[in-house]
């Protein structure tokens, strides 16, 4: 039986061998479109993982301080304890230039390493000696480097002390070096090394470790990151208690010492501040451990005189008995002297405090006189005063550069003398409550701790030591090969991006293989009376017709998986070169995976199956309807009344998007739509005969209008087709991202700014503030005139579509958004459900560690996965968890890959962020060449890399219109084989149709009057497709064309043209097929 | 009127089909045409009609050679000279029973006055054969004795001289067939045209004044009314 049946099967596809074949084609060619897809989702993620991997080298684990600096012994003690392999660097941001006519330079990584770095990774060969420079093949590439070349490596000072701390001092212009380039590093010599999640390829520079000490004023050499080789256990927690049981106090930059005037053990930090997490830990550690807190007074004044620049200390009343009075002070001897005070007098304290966003400002406070100390024992202590950069070991008061503006003038030949004799001493205390409150700050409650003489130094070692919670301490450990598979798995999915962008072909492959499937039954149709007349039951003539289609399924899909490869390989050239823009990398491999080959050849194969089992239902169905002479005619009243409705909607909704400019593109949006539904119902309504012609006017042109009045959709479901293309072509065109349009406009992309510049070394001036223009002589043509808004950056991983990988900590910008209040500054694409303005919300005081933030709408959606309402959290430096909730999304915008925040939660949470590193700049937009000269000049030694907003917004509008671009070439293909489905069509048509013109061929109707008029009514459909999807695209985007938007017209005239000179040669080709001698077989009698 | 010599015509599948055949008709002749199937009546009819072209042979219509008209000559030919009737009525599904008879007028443009008198002209003939009132109609609303006279009308409506009918009764009753018999005798007799008329049917046959027979390629007279 079985036999019997699949004998049947194979003559009769054998027999019908060219409509299988055509099926087998269609179908592969679907096959081939998502396996294709399915294959480039694959390889990008594959590409994306072997580049991370290949990056990191022989890295698993990576042990990260931030922006704090530890001991280089970490590494070696850390691996002692774990028994891997681990070795640490230096990573910095920088920048580096040559010394060619015209120099460039450019934003750099640069490690700074020893010889087990490359040992580290395998790498014997390299080794990097003092004063030797290694650079990766894209930098060398970049700025046209060769070994034995000089290059100028520049970066901000390497410090432990915030750049913004209280009293750290000012190194605006950074730190430079000047090597010898001594050779360029292949990727496979880990050039490429980072630490970052990203394909884009970075250029690096590798430095001896000791060349370091260029770039900072501590002789002794501190590293930031410890890499651990790979390792079979990646248990974050394991490696967690090792590292808390591995850090020892020089990790955190605390030392130890013994107070001279008391007997007192103490830690002090390399900070000048001790951060409120470390004193709160050391404080349940030991309990007795009592911080207290000096600060440099600007002033002490009482009624009868001023002394100018002392130190003042915050004590514990634990350790200084009678200091525990709130508003009380203490002064030694030689202060009530020279302020001729008495105690109960009052005396005012003023001093430089930061505010919330670290810009100085003098404050004061008024205290009463407890008691005169005499400058004995513990109230002459030297300690007490931290080691304050510029004032430590200064020989006299004038050569203070305290980092906090000292008038020279005040200074007087006493002072002078007091700080010969007792340097920093203190001259007054108050309570290390009082002094907490007005003197702490982001960076910590104390500068030193302080414990009882009763504990041994040893105790306190051995009671701190592992006791620190390295997240609590700044450190961050990740496992970074799963961090990278996460990444590149979450990142953006080119599989179905590109069965997304390859719609039309799907939609093109469906129509044709429908259209090939009902030629295909219709031939079928005598075989099944036949097999019915046989007695074969319903069931079995359905069994052997799917039987049928099963084996053209499997034979196309099956065919079609393989030609995926070929499809993914040409995708992946094209992404490589052409369509570089959406990838920002030539470094992708097509690569073959069983499972998306499986997957394109089975969901294929089941989207056919199940598209073949309605469509032999239907048939089957059809055949067994019975002929009762009931004329069924589509409603012709029917499709008016819905005709008249959708006209009326259609105008109202033009005329609204015409006067309500505000809401105009959505508005324009739907007119297009309604005009495209209500073009199809008159179309339609056409052929239903609303445009009546009388009996006896009757013209051989009405035929074809009169055949379709039967079968409407046959004539309206090509019109659907080729118009939707077209409409979807068109609005894909003019929905270009144009920077340029909008980059002087504030509600744009750039914020209305002109310029958007990044520097290598933050500047930590306010340049809104006098000393600040001043310090960077933009009192002067052509600064004078622009405006800048400074904005600091604390480092993530870019979260912008131009990094593939899905990010889960991105760059936090800290901004002040009352500039762009001020400004009407950029536009939302979403806020928050209440409405709220998004901007006001981010100013909202931090509640529980929770505050507000904002990003791109882009970056919300594909970089983070996140939207509007939702919360982001973030590992605080100072060992939080930071909860961001998205205030808004903004419209694409010149932040793209950032999420932004208060600054002032910047510095609360991330204290070692200093300075600002962003500029965004306005000011006369026609002077914008002439600016970028002058501000090149005046930044020069900041590493600047000053771009117009305009431009930075077009980088990213390109990875969007690269996108675009797909989905036109790729539409245009789809409407291509569409195109050839029209001259399908007329093939169907031309057969079902046979004996209509063989009868007219017999009645005398000339060959060419048949063809002429088969073509004609084609042709109508044709042309009716293609303006109708213009005219419906033309409005939906009439706000945008109004609005000069640059528009691709060229492609698209070229487009259209193409569709529709393909569409004319086809039907062209079809007709002349017609031949007499088969129209005489019409006539005869089946 | 008709003057078919040495025709021949083979096929590549079922081979010779008409052999050397002569056939000469005259006008307001009636002839059937009877043989088993395949022997090439059908063949006979396209030929007469210029659907089909002949291997070798001579044809001459009202003394002139047709045979080697051009495909747009051959069309005008039909349109003005011959009308066709086939076993199944071909009446366009889409078209009123009234735009289906005017059909072929539509072939070639016509003046006013000629076009109304080709209008009048199909009326009558809808009135005589008894379909006046199916005009608005569509096919799928009559009979198929119906449609096959309203395909009789259409054949007849640019007054050719010469009807083709192939197997005319093919696909009707009884009844209908013996209808269609008696009105086709009838449009021979009241308007003089000649008809041609392929056919299985005794009772048909028997109608028309010439009986022949094709055997063997060749035409074999079989009786003369």
């Amino acid at each position: 039986m079985i036999k019997g049946l699949l004998h049947i099967i194979f003559s009769s596809l054998l027999y019908n061998r060219k409509a299988v074949l055509n099926q087998v084609i269609i179908i592969a060619i679907l096959a081939a479109v998502i396996t294709g897809s399915l294959l480039t989702g694959y390889s990008v993620r594959k590409s994306l993982k072997d580049t991370a991997f290949e990056r990191m080298g022989n890295t698993s684990v990576l042990v990260s301080s931030g922006l704090r600096y530890f001991d280089t012994t970490l590494s070696d003690r850390l691996s002692e304890n774990l028994g891997e392999k681990t070795v640490s660097l230096t990573e910095l941001n920088g920048f580096c230039q040559t010394f060619a006519e015209a120099p460039v330079s450019k934003k750099v990584k640069i490690y700074g390493v020893n010889n087990d770095f490359f040992r580290f990774h395998g790498i014997d060969s390299i080794s990097i000696n003092k004063g030797d420079v290694f650079i990766n093949a894209n930098l060398a590439k970049q700025i046209n480097l060769k070994p034995g070349d000089d290059i100028i490596i520049r970066t901000k000072a390497i410090s432990d002390i915030p750049a913004d701390a209280p009293f750290a001092t000012a190194d605006d212009a950074g730190r430079s070096i000047v090597l010898k380039v001594s050779g360029v590093l292949k990727d496979e010599q880990v050039g490429d090394f980072s630490l970052g999640i990203s394909q884009i390829v970075p250029s690096n520079i590798f430095i001896n470790s000791e060349d370091l000490k260029n770039f900072s004023d501590k002789q002794k050499i501190k590293h930031n990151r410890v890499l651990i080789k790979n390792s079979e256990n990646n248990d974050l927690n394991y490696f967690d208690t090792v590292l808390r049981q591995t850090i020892s106090l020089p990790d955190l930059g605390l030392n130890f010492r013994t107070v001279e005037a008391t007997g007192e053990n103490e830690l002090v930090s390399d900070r000048i501040f001790i951060d409120q997490i470390i004193t709160d830990d050391i404080r349940k550690i030991i309990p007795s451990a009592a911080p207290l807190l000096t600060y440099l007074a600007n002033t002490i004044e009482s009624d009868k005189g001023l002394t100018p620049y002392s130190f003042i200390s915050a004590l514990p009343s634990e350790l200084y008995n009678g200091t525990e009075v709130k508003n009380k002070i203490r002064i030694n001897k030689w202060l009530a002297d020279d302020l001729s005070v008495m105690p109960d007098d009052t005396i005012k304290l003023s001093w430089f405090a930061p505010d919330s966003i670290n810009q100085l400002i003098e404050k004061s406070a008024s205290f009463t006189i407890s008691r005169i100390v005499n400058m004995d024992s513990i109230w002459s202590d030297q300690t007490l005063m931290p080691e304050f950069p510029g004032i430590s070991g200064s020989e006299s008061c004038s050569e203070w550069d305290a980092g906090v503006p000292v008038e020279i003038s005040k200074i007087r030949d006493k002072d002078e003398d007091y700080w010969d004799k007792y340097k920093g001493t203190p001259k007054a205390f108050i309570s290390y409550e009082s002094g907490k409150v007005i003197w702490g700050n982001n960076y910590g409650p104390a500068t030193a701790i302080r414990f009882p003489v009763i504990i041994s130094a040893e105790e306190i070692k051995s009671k701190l030591t592992g006791s620190f919670v390295p997240s609590r301490s700044g450190f961050i450990i990740s496992d970074l090969r799963k961090d990278s598979i996460e990444a590149a798995n979450g990142g953006v999915d080119f599989g179905s991006l590109f069965i997304s962008l390859g719609f039309f072909i799907i939609l093109s492959a469906l129509l044709l293989l429908s259209l090939s499937v009902s030629s295909y039954f219709n031939t079928k149709k005598s075989q099944v009376a036949t097999l019915f007349s046989l007695g074969f039951k319903n069931q079995l003539i359905r069994r052997i017709l799917f039987l049928e289609t099963v084996l053209i399924s499997v034979t196309g899909s099956l065919t079609g998986a393989f030609l995926g490869l070929l499809v993914n390989s040409y995708i992946i050239k094209a992404l490589n070169s052409v369509w570089q823009g959406a990838v920002q990398t030539d470094t992708l491999t097509a690569s073959a995976g069983l499972l998306p080959v499986l997957a394109g050849f089975t969901s294929t194969l089941l989207l056919i199956l199940v598209f073949f089992h309605l469509k032999t239902g239907y048939f089957l169905n059809s055949l067994s309807r019975k002929k009762d002479g009931v004329l069924n005619l589509p409603s012709q009243r029917t499709n008016l009344w819905v005709l008249i409705a959708a006209s009326i909607i259609l105008a109202v909704v033009t005329v609204s998007s015409l006067l309500i400019k505000d809401h105009s593109i959505p508005l324009s949006f739907t007119a297009g739509t309604l005009l495209f539904i209500t073009s199809i119902l008159l179309l339609r309504q056409y052929y239903l005969g609303g445009i009546y012609v009388s009996e006896g006017s009757r013209k051989f042109s009405d035929l074809g209008r009169l055949y379709y009045r039967h079968n409407p959709a046959s004539a309206i479901a090509p019109v659907i087709f080729i118009s939707a293309g077209i409409f979807a072509l068109f609005i894909t065109s003019l929905n270009r991202m144009d920077a340029g349009k909008s980059a002087s406009n504030p509600g744009g992309g750039t914020g209305g700014y002109l310029f958007w510049t990044e520097l290598n070394v933050p500047v930590t001036d306010d340049l809104k503030t006098s000393s600040g223009i001043l310090n960077y002589g933009l009192d002067e043509d052509p600064f004078a005139e622009m405006e800048f808004v400074q904005i600091s950056r604390k480092e993530g991983d870019d979260a912008s579509c131009l990094n593939l990988n899905h990010v889960s900590s991105p760059p936090l910008l800290g901004i002040d958004p009352s500039d762009f209040i001020k400004k009407g500054s950029f536009s939302f694409a979403s806020v928050s459900e209440d409405g709220s303005n998004p901007w006001e919300l981010l100013q909202s005081k931090a509640v529980n560690n929770t505050i507000y933030g904002i990003a791109d709408q882009t970056v919300l959606q594909w970089g983070l996965k996140i939207k509007t309402g939702d919360t982001l959290i973030i590992r605080a430096e100072t060992g939080h968890h930071l909860n961001i909730i998205i205030a808004g999304g903004l419209k694409a915008s010149i932040f793209q890959g950032n999420v932004l925040i208060d600054k002032a939660s910047l510095r609360k949470y991330f204290p070692s962020v200093s300075g600002s590193s962003i500029f965004l700049i306005d000011g006369d937009h026609e002077r914008s060449e002439s600016y970028k000269t002058a501000l090149m000049d005046r930044f020069s030694g900041l590493g600047p890399n000053i771009e117009s907003a305009g431009a930075r917004l077009a980088s990213f509008n390109e990875v969007t219109n690269t996108y675009l671009s797909v989905f036109t070439v790729l539409g245009a293909f789809g409407m291509m084989l569409g195109i050839f489905g029209l001259g399908f069509i007329m093939f169907r048509n031309y057969n079902l149709r046979k004996q209509e013109f063989a009868l007219l061929s017999a009645t005398g109707f000339t060959l060419r009057t048949i063809r002429k008029s088969l073509f004609s009514d084609l042709l109508l459909i044709l042309i009716s497709g293609i303006i109708l999807g213009i005219l419906s695209a033309l409005l939906a985007t009439f706000p945008s064309i109004q609005n000069s938007i640059v528009v691709s017209w060229k492609i698209l005239v070229i487009t259209i043209l193409s569709i529709l000179i393909t569409g004319v040669a086809v039907l062209l080709i079809s007709v002349r097929t017609i031949k007499s001698e088969s129209l005489i077989n019409g006539l005869r009698k089946d | 009127m008709l003057k078919l010599k040495g025709i021949s015509k083979t096929f590549q599948q079922r081979g010779l089909v008409l052999n050397n055949l002569d056939l000469e008709v005259k006008q307001g002749e009636s002839i059937s045409i009877m043989g088993p199937s395949g022997s090439g009546k059908t063949t006979l009819l396209n030929i007469i009609g210029l659907l089909d072209k002949p291997d070798s042979g001579t044809l001459l219509f009202k003394d002139e050679p047709v045979i080697n008209y051009t495909g747009d000559e051959a069309a005008a030919y039909r349109n003005r000279n011959i009308g066709f009737i086939f076993q199944d009525h071909h009446l366009l599904p889409y078209l009123t029973i009234y735009d289906n008879i005017i059909l072929p007028t539509l072939a070639y443009r016509h003046s006013a006055s000629k076009s109304a008198a080709l209008e009048k002209h199909a009326r009558e003939l809808m009135e005589k054969v008894g379909i006046s009132l199916l005009g608005p109609k569509y096919p799928v609303q009559i009979s198929g004795g119906e449609a096959q006279r309203a395909a009789i009308v259409r054949a007849l409506v640019n007054s050719p001289s010469l009807l083709l009918a192939d197997e005319p009764t093919g696909a009707l009753d009884l009844k209908n067939s013996e209808i269609l018999g008696t009105l086709l005798m009838e449009l021979n007799k009241e308007t003089g045209i000649t008809l041609i008329i392929a056919t299985h049917s005794q009772l048909l046959a028997g109608k028309m004044s010439h009986r022949m027979q094709l055997e063997d390629g060749k035409l074999l007279p079989l009786f003369k009314n």
